[in-house]
């Protein structure tokens, strides 16, 4: 009577892989809006922001520049003219927000010129400007782990892996 | 049976001219501007550039190009 077990075994076996599945499926974006990404409480000074600044050069060769700002949307550190940084950031979460209807995480936006990323977290902004083609998730991962450290307090540097 | 010397270069040449074909192709389709948009939720939502919010997008991007300037040389 070995087979029939055998194939009732496995008929099991895919259920219970598909509901765990399923489950995952539904369960996963649950997670991810309940995980909370409140404001920062530390207080962000200019010299780690210029060092997550600096770090972020240093991780993306194809960076033309970058800014980090505040909740309150002034700018923490940047390459070249701080205001017009801030005025155009603020253009851009504007422009997307509206766009959505909700408050944007992440923008990605590629033309002739170059790439723009901007990326808010924990209550800062990030924003970079790339050449074409610069791997985006990579970038995106590095703003994100100096805004991370920027936010708990740490130095601008992120700790390795 | 070996192929005549003539027919092996047209060969070779139809390949290149395919290769080049297909890259051309590729590049033509990884230039075309985009403008995504990531949510906390985990969706994304393209916006077309001839749409009003794209349009927008692409006006403030080329702003904070402007801004940033050219690479400096290493």
């Amino acid at each position: 009577m070995y087979p029939p077990t055998a194939r009732r075994t496995t008929a099991i076996a895919q259920t219970a892989t598909t509901v765990i599945q399923e489950a995952r499926a539904i369960g996963t974006a649950g997670i991810f809006t309940q995980v909370p990404d409140g404001e920062t409480s530390a207080t962000v000074s200019g010299d780690a922001a210029e060092a997550a600044l600096a770090f972020l050069a240093e991780m993306s060769p194809d960076l033309r520049g970058a800014a980090i700002l505040d909740a309150g949307g002034s700018v923490l550190a940047a390459n070249g003219d701080a205001d017009r940084w801030s005025e155009d950031a603020a253009a851009l979460f504007e422009v997307a927000d509206r766009a959505g209807g909700e408050a944007v995480e992440q923008v990605h936006i590629g033309t002739e010129q170059g790439e723009v990323f901007a990326l808010r977290h924990a209550g800062l902004a990030a924003i970079a400007v790339t050449d074409r083609f610069a791997l985006s998730s990579l970038t995106f991962f590095d703003m994100r782990a100096l805004l991370r450290d920027l936010a708990a307090g740490g130095s601008g540097v992120p700790d390795g892996p | 049976m070996v192929p005549k010397p003539h027919r092996v270069l047209l060969g070779r040449v139809s390949g290149y001219a395919d290769e080049a074909a297909a890259y051309v192709r590729r590049r033509r389709a990884l230039r075309r501007p985009f403008a995504r948009l990531y949510y906390r939720d985990g969706r994304a939502e393209d916006h077309a550039a001839d749409s009003v919010a794209g349009g927008e997008l692409f006006v403030a991007a080329g702003r904070l190009i402007e801004v940033a300037g050219k690479r400096p040389k290493t």
